[in-house]
């Protein structure tokens, strides 16, 4: 371990000697471990290995970056660097990279992450999950995966850490007819606190009562998110938070800083706490990392920044640098103070959404955008579910869904889920008024 | 690349009585450059390179892969690939069609060299977009740019004799601007790409093209009008028809989709055995041909060999409107009685080769673009769009209009903003009723697998005249 902290510290000595203003090493040896599940069969396990050093430096505000697989490269590779920044183009923006001494929280990672022995046994646990619920007969696949990280990170500018990463999550969807399925997740940093059952339960259950399902109707309803659906809407704030995309406009955030963009009942942070899969104690530039609330109460408090976009905006970082940009870690919403079924109670007329993909946006600054709806989709009346539904398309505004969210669950889910549902999220049930409903014609 | 390691690797695998075994290795130069409203934010330069076993033993698949070129390093991971080929411990063995082995090198030549065009030539193409932008008339109040240059070389090696040598250079560019006039915003995004040298950024013309998106964003701001909805006609110029044949036509026609293999993520198709469609089965009107081609040449897509080493052909999706063939791999291709087409590939050493697409188009008919609008009465004309999806059984699509126009009688009228058609694969491809005859590709970057692999592919036709279809 010292030994790669002293080789990532040699690359930045290296590359200050040749002359750069400032340099980050961040070197990564991950371990990432996957099985593929189709039809109830395992179809392939995967493991990929992999150690490289991001190198970011800057000479005379001109930012250049590179990838170091190889230690016995590292001369050659940071002359080539530093000759690449004297020819590169001035960033008048860039604001430096984090300078100081921090204290770093310990890693809770999970050594029995490090290599799992038969992560299949997993997979099956979740399949026999999902097959008490919706019986013998269904078709279930998935992911399993698991991720193991050591982290060494120096910077020329102070920030000298040591960082493990763990992670483990599954993803089931089970289809109890062609057109009737449900999704599950289970995600978790340690192994102790990952419970696959849990996934293939909840597909199940949902692939059971979406068996037969009609076409729905268009029209305006009355909402209610499951937790890893509305993950995705989560993601999709968190990112829009980020500085970089508000000041390219990929953003409904431009200009509404100390504006209300929620009812008061919306809290909204960041958070890479030791418990998600984005665990982590300091980011990209060694700033450690913590929890930022976003929408406060309904306000939009902050952007989330690294150290050059928040002398931008005459802010601090947020500890969300990314190797160019910042990131959201892992987004938490707030419980509120209803239970799913109090929740459930309050829709006359209404759906239950359970899963969705294709997220896109027409206009990210105005947030008119479309996404569909899959894995369970039901006709709520009198706050019960009254039938299942299929082939409809949620079409509407990312900030209108924001503003017209009417009530939160208690319960709250730790969620992450392939391209949609990512960043991962803590996502409660959500209720949300007037969403509007398209289909095919 | 170390070839003995590779081979070595090879030799480890297939010392255990395997039933399959490869090597695939890969080494990439990297450049990227991100630019904010005309600032370069960061210019990356790098190398990756490694290599992956991928064995087939009792019927089970394992694969494993590292950056560490060494034999030691080589025997880890065929050890591991074999033993995690073992525990999938399968009901329905895993076989792969038949291929014979194949000894050759490919590459696409470049006539100007990427590595030979100077870091600051390639930095100055990018910020003459954004001046040109800045002083094209119209408020452009934000851009975002990135351009990446991959030069990739392989080395592919199996238990059945293959070793397959190529070399690829591949450019590409992404832009996104918005349009801020009256208050209001609109916004738009551009991707190109080429295999070859240089030369293929310098055919592009990027600044004229973003300058008439900006100007057509701003039209749209200023002149466009909704459209009041109802059945009418649409023409969809070849960016419309190439997504539509991308997403409803490529996607669905992904073997592994049909025998499910996708069903967790990308989804499965509204194709399969024992349903109302199949081989066979009409998807659309006599007109609509679709197809996959990888061996365009210079194309984004472009391949001569895919990553299971097998040749690379035109395959026929939908021919005159039925569905025809499937895309294959080694493994779906024995599933269902077949041999593989040459539709496995994969971004980098560290992923599985899954089935994908090359470059999927419309194949082009007789008539010109204004013979094909000189016979509508009422309806549209979708030239680009922004908004777009399908559900994941690649059947309930919707296309927003970008650049899309009134047509009255026979004639182009004023801009129309916004324009939405939300409707079947199967309503979408009988309404075509003519085809032009100029095809026009785009870039794209399609998106599948998990962890996410964006594959370089080009979706295309010429413009498809669509009779009767509710727009609005």
């Amino acid at each position: 371990m010292k030994d790669v902290l002293n080789k990532t510290e040699e690359i930045v000595k290296k590359a200050k000697a040749l002359g750069a203003d400032e340099v980050v090493a961040n070197t990564t040896f991950g371990m990432y471990r996957q099985v593929r599940f189709s039809n109830n069969q395992v179809d392939i396990t995967l493991a990929w290995d992999d150690y490289v050093t991001d190198v970011a430096l800057a000479w005379k505000k001109r930012v250049v970056a590179t990838q170091i697989r190889n230690f016995h490269e590292v001369d050659a590779r940071i002359k080539k660097l530093l000759e690449l920044a004297k020819v590169s183009k001035e960033n008048p923006m860039f604001g430096g990279f984090a300078k100081g001494r921090f204290r770093y929280q310990r890693s809770k990672a999970d050594e029995k992450l490090r290599d799992l022995e038969n992560p299949t046994d997993y997979v099956f646990e979740a399949i026999s999950g999902a097959e008490k619920e919706a019986g013998s007969q269904i078709e279930s696949g998935g992911i399993l995966f698991t991720k193991f990280e050591d982290v060494y990170l120096v910077s020329s500018e102070g920030p000298v850490g040591v960082d493990n990463r763990s992670a483990i999550e599954l993803s089931i969807r089970v289809f109890s007819q062609r057109e009737a399925s449900g999704h599950g997740v289970e995600c978790s940093s340690t192994l102790k606190d990952f419970k696959p059952a849990r996934a293939g339960m909840k597909a199940g259950e949902i692939a059971r009562l979406a068996k037969n399902p009609k076409a729905g109707d268009e029209g305006v309803y009355d909402v209610i998110f499951d937790p890893l659906i509305f993950g995705s809407s989560l993601a999709v704030w968190a990112s829009m938070a980020s500085a970089f995309d508000v000041m390219v406009q990929r953003s409904i955030f431009v200009n509404k800083l100390g504006q209300k963009v929620a009812p008061k009942i919306v809290t909204l942070k960041d958070n890479p706490a030791a418990y998600s899969l984005a665990s982590r104690v300091f980011d990209d530039e060694g700033v450690p990392a913590r929890e930022n609330i976003f929408i406060d109460k309904g306000m939009l408090k902050t952007y989330l920044h690294n150290t050059s976009t928040a002398k931008i905006f005459k802010t601090e970082t947020t500890g969300n640098a990314g190797l160019v940009f910042p990131t959201p870690w892992n987004v938490e919403m707030n419980p509120g103070d209803m239970s799913k079924e109090e929740l459930f109670e309050e829709v006359k007329r209404g759906l239950y959404l359970t899963n969705t993909w294709y997220t896109r946006f027409q206009n990210y600054a105005k947030g008119d955008f479309s996404t569909i709806p899959r894995d369970g989709i039901f006709l709520v009346e009198k706050g019960e579910i009254k039938r299942s539904l299929k082939d409809i398309r949620l079409s509407d505004n990312a900030l209108s869904l924001l503003n017209n969210i009417a009530g939160i669950s208690k319960e709250r889910q730790h969620v992450h889920w392939w391209g949609e549902a990512d960043p991962s999220s803590l996502s409660p049930y959500v209720l949300i008024k007037n969403v509007h409903i398209t289909k095919s014609k | 690349m170390e070839e003995d390691i590779v081979d070595y690797a090879l030799e480890c695998a297939k010392s255990k009585g395997v039933e399959y075994a490869e090597v695939r290795a890969q080494s990439q130069l990297q450049e990227r450059l991100m630019l904010r409203n005309g600032i370069l934010e960061a210019y990356v330069s790098a190398v990756d390179s490694g290599f992956c076993v991928r064995i087939l033993a009792d019927g089970g698949i394992g694969f494993a892969s590292t950056n560490k070129w060494a034999m030691e390093e080589a025997k880890k991971i065929a050890d591991l690939a074999f033993r995690y080929a073992k525990v999938a411990n399968r009901k329905d063995k895993i076989t792969f069609a038949e291929e014979k082995g194949v000894e050759t090198k490919w590459i696409v030549g470049q006539k100007e060299k990427v590595e030979d065009i100077s870091p600051e030539e390639k930095i100055s193409k990018f910020v003459e977009i954004n001046k040109s932008l800045s002083s094209c008339g119209v408020n452009v109040a934000a851009t975002m740019s990135s351009c990446r240059m991959d030069l990739t070389s392989k080395y592919f090696a199996n238990s059945e004799g293959s070793r397959i040598s190529s070399f690829v250079p591949r450019i590409a560019a992404f832009i996104f601007i918005t349009v801020a006039e009256q208050g209001k915003t609109e916004q738009a995004s551009e991707q190109f790409g080429c295999s070859g040298g240089w030369e293929v950024f310098r055919e592009w013309n990027i600044p004229e093209e973003m300058i008439h998106d900006a100007k057509v964003l701003r039209d749209v701001i200023k002149k466009g009008k909704t459209v009041k909805p109802g059945i009418m006609d649409l023409i969809c110029g070849p960016e419309v028809t190439g997504i539509a044949a991308h997403e409803s036509c490529g996607h669905p026609m992904e073997a592994d989709r049909i025998l499910g293999r996708e069903m967790s993520q990308a989804g499965r198709s509204f194709i399969f055995k024992g349903g109302p469609f199949w081989i066979g089965t009409r998807i659309g009107s006599d007109v609509v041909t679709i197809v996959d081609d990888p061996a365009i040449e210079h194309s984004y897509g472009y391949y001569a060999y895919d990553d299971e080493g097998v040749k690379a052909r035109r395959r026929y999706l939908y021919k005159n409107g039925i569905i025809n063939e499937f895309l294959h791999n080694r493994e779906t291709a024995a599933k269902l009685g077949t041999r593989s087409n040459a539709s496995s590939r994969s971004v980098n050493y560290d992923r599985e080769a899954i089935v994908r697409m090359a470059n999927t188009f419309v194949v082009p008919g007789e008539m010109t673009e204004e013979e094909l609008i000189e016979d509508v009465k009422h309806g549209v004309y979708m030239k680009s769009f922004t908004e777009w999806n399908i559900d994941d059984k690649r059947f309930n699509q919707r296309y927003v209009g970008r650049e899309a126009y009134l047509i009255e009688n026979g004639e182009l009228k004023n801009p129309v903003a916004r324009p939405v058609i939300e409707t079947t694969t199967l309503k979408f491809w009988t309404a075509a009723d003519a085809v032009s005859k100029k095809v026009e590709f785009d870039a794209a970057t399609c998106g599948k697998g998990d962890p996410s692999q964006g594959m370089p592919v080009y979706t295309g036709g010429p413009c498809i005249r669509l009779r009767g279809v509710y727009i609005k």
